[in-house]
């Protein structure tokens, strides 16, 4: 933070007020992309897993009533 | 006779006609798409619907669109009645049809995109099947 503010002196002495504003900013928006990055990778795997995870149990969960349907509507399955 | 009773009875001649006709038609239809079945240029795929093996005739191809159609529209039935996704319920009867009723000789398509023939023994199911 020191740094910033020092940058912030120099910047100013030069007659460019408002650098070390930025350069406060663009710290702070760096900071908050790193988060970003770092909660995004951890999530993006558990995601796929639990889709998997869910068709199949929807599918197991159906299967029997699929089958019946299969068994009452013999027209829409030939052999 | 009367006028009006002869035109009725016109009428229901041809309607019955025309009836009779499209009953032929569609026999004609489910006949072909049997023997093409049994012959493995028609299978089953995974996805719960019917497809082409190998290429077909014409009657063929539209008795196998036609039934797809009927199949989707009755999936999409039992898929709102289920509270699932139409591909969901869909897949489900993939998964019986492959299980349970293509037999030895007949063509069926598993997920890798790949016809394969059924022999003796049972089909190796996708994951998904549970």
């Amino acid at each position: 933070m020191s740094f910033v503010i020092e940058a912030d002196d120099r910047e100013r002495k030069k007659g460019m007020p408002m650098t070390g504003m930025r350069l406060v900013f663009c710290g702070g928006a760096m900071l908050l992309a790193g988060g970003c990055i770092q909660v995004k990778a951890p999530e993006k795997p558990i995601e796929i897993n639990l889709n998997v995870n869910v068709k199949q149990e929807v599918v197991v969960r159906l299967q029997k009533d699929a089958q019946e349907f299969i068994t009452e509507n013999p027209e829409l399955f030939p052999q | 006779m009367t006028r009006k009773t002869k035109l009725s009875i016109i009428g229901l001649t041809a309607i019955i006609a025309a009836g009779m006709g499209g009953y032929a038609w569609a026999q004609t239809g489910d006949a072909a798409l049997s023997a093409a079945m049994a012959s493995g240029q028609v299978g089953e795929q995974a996805d719960g619907y019917l497809g082409l093996a190998k290429p077909v005739g014409g009657d063929v191809r539209s008795a196998v669109e036609a039934l797809n159609i009927k199949r989707r529209a009755a999936y999409t039935d039992q898929a709102a009645k289920h509270g699932v996704a139409l591909r969901e319920w869909a897949a489900t009867i993939g998964c019986q049809t492959l299980r349970n009723r293509v037999k030895t000789g007949q063509a069926y398509l598993l997920p890798d995109g790949v016809w394969r023939v059924k022999d003796s023994s049972p089909i190796a199911l996708p994951s998904t099947c549970g």
